[in-house]
């Protein structure tokens, strides 16, 4: 019978104002993210800058709603493709098994040994670039555990009976794919991108602190605390605080809601 | 459709020395019968006595590795001479199956009317309207509540999902109904009743029943019945003689333990 499921009401809320603040966040910064003022290098927490000012005299509100989205733009860009990456490669991995599952699951094995954020390291520093090629190599090396769930649950879905009946009918192929496996995966792999999308936030944010990650000119909440490390040490908190507290209570968000729809999954598979 | 006449006989089935092996080991070998037209066979036997794989070989729904031998002829037209297409055809239109754990006979996350429609209606041909008038009347015949339409399956206990497999075989009426094991899955009650249910439909439709199952309770209402033991029939003949007067030990044995 069904459980009701408890919607995590104030993390959504939450999370919808962080993501509309950052989508509309050239009509809400209050400056100008890359106007400089000479005046207002390093000034702390003020009425005019409500998060303080940088090295540059650039608002850090400003900065940070602006680079918000280009974290999130990197996060989103990426886990759709790391979720179609995987759905397919699990899909056809799970549902004709046999070789063809032995060898493509051996290949995922053999990446999976290696911590993708190397992987991402790796390919990063051969083609560091835009936004866009970021997203893309964080997408190419992120759907190994969509791939590892889709394909466990198109082995069990594939076995059972109303499959199985499907079958009987000669129902096409494509319909068996999609209308009865990917369909009832649906729940499963939601539950995947959203974690994996808190994982996306954490990478970008990781790469850009190492220096190797968004162009350093392009804000971004990890450029932003890549140069927070000297800011520090000049005695500049905010720089640090802010963009580490946005990162930090996005995280959050995403990680309550998903465990929320993990719990709430299991009465419906 | 030619498969439909009746060429004489009164049977419906005729299995003849069937044989499947699968990577070398047969799982059934030298099973012969004939289902008689119009009536219920039961067909009895423990787990891995080989039923199951009977039913498929009927179906022609046994795993690609698995090689059959002999002749199974339906209505006297031999399904192994048919084309997969025909087959798909003979199952579509002429069968139907229910399994035993109705649970996952449906998919977990559509609803019961687009399952049911696609069980019925959709693969006659006909359009949704004349599917919900017909299929709310034998919905209410199975004393199940109309709002089932509605609902998603796991809203359903098991019972209500084996009764709505059995609306789809009242709405299709088939040549030839295959329940395999349909009451294993449900509780006392529920297994009288659907019984009950089956034997209504037997009595309306006229259908030729196969019913595979291992509690003689439940064989009890077939006209004949055939004793699977390891692959092969260790005795068949009609319900009521082979109750009274077992002959193969196995049999004797099965039936001392339900009396």
């Amino acid at each position: 019978m069904r459980t009701q499921r408890k919607y995590p009401l104030f993390w959504i809320v939450l999370l919808a104002l962080i993501f509309t603040t950052t989508i509309f966040s050239s009509l809400l910064a209050p400056f100008e993210p890359n106007a400089m003022d000479m005046n207002q290098i390093y000034k702390a927490p003020n009425a005019t800058h409500l998060l303080g000012t940088d090295q540059l005299g650039r608002d850090v509100l400003s900065r940070l709603l602006v680079g918000g989205k280009v974290t999130l733009f990197i996060a989103i860009i990426s886990v759709v493709l790391s979720s179609i990456i995987g759905i397919i490669y699990g899909g056809i991995s799970g549902y004709f098994g046999g070789a063809i599952d032995a060898v493509m699951m051996r290949i995922l094995e053999a990446f999976l040994t290696i911590p993708s954020l190397v992987i991402v390291l790796a390919l990063q520093a051969i083609m560091q670039g835009s936004v866009w090629r970021m997203a893309m190599i964080m997408g190419v090396t992120g759907w190994f555990v969509t791939a590892r769930i889709v394909r466990s649950e198109f082995i069990r879905l594939k076995e059972l009976e109303f499959v199985q009946m499907a079958k009987m009918f000669r129902t096409p192929l494509w319909k068996i794919l999609f209308g009865h496996l990917l369909r009832n995966c649906i729940p499963a792999i939601f539950v995947v991108t959203i974690f994996n999308f808190a994982g996306a936030i954490f990478t970008e944010v990781s790469l850009s602190f190492l220096g190797i990650g968004v162009p350093p000119a392009t804000p971004s909440w990890g450029t932003m605390l890549y140069t927070a490390q000297n800011d520090l040490l000049v005695g500049a908190w905010w720089m640090g605080l802010f963009p580490g507290l946005f990162i930090f209570v996005t995280i959050l968000c995403v990680q309550v809601i998903g465990g929320t729809f993990k719990q709430g999954g299991r009465s419906h598979i | 459709m030619e498969v439909l006449s009746n060429k004489g006989g009164d049977h419906i089935f005729k299995i003849e020395n069937v044989a499947v092996h699968l990577n070398g080991k047969y799982l059934i070998h030298d099973v012969s019968f004939t289902v008689p037209k119009g009536q219920i066979t039961a067909v009895i036997g423990e787990s891995g006595s080989g039923k199951s794989t009977t039913l498929s070989a009927l179906l022609g729904m046994l795993p690609a590795q698995a090689v059959m031998e002999g002749s199974i002829l339906f209505n006297e037209r031999n399904l192994m001479e048919l084309s997969e297409q025909e087959r798909a055809g003979l199952r579509k239109k002429h069968f139907f199956t229910i399994f035993q754990d109705a649970t996952n006979s449906f998919s977990p996350t559509l609803k019961i009317k687009q399952q049911l429609y696609r069980l019925t209606a959709s693969r006659l041909g006909q359009k949704e309207e004349a599917f919900l008038g017909k299929i709310t009347a034998i919905l209410k015949d199975l004393n199940l509540p109309e709002d089932v339409l509605n609902r998603y399956p796991f809203e359903l206990s098991g019972g209500m999902l084996q009764r709505c497999m059995l609306a789809c075989a009242f709405y299709n009426e088939p040549d030839v109904l295959m329940a395999d094991e349909p009451t294993s899955a449900l509780d006392m009650l529920h297994q009288q009743e659907f019984i009950k249910l089956l034997k209504n439909l037997h009595a309306r439709l006229g259908a030729t029943i196969i019913l595979i199952t291992h509690d003689l309770g439940v064989a009890a209402i077939a006209d004949s019945m055939i004793v699977m033991k390891n692959g092969e029939i260790v005795e068949a003949g009609q319900v009521a003689e082979i109750f009274k007067e077992p002959k193969h030990p196995y049999t004797k044995r099965l039936v001392a333990n339900h009396f």
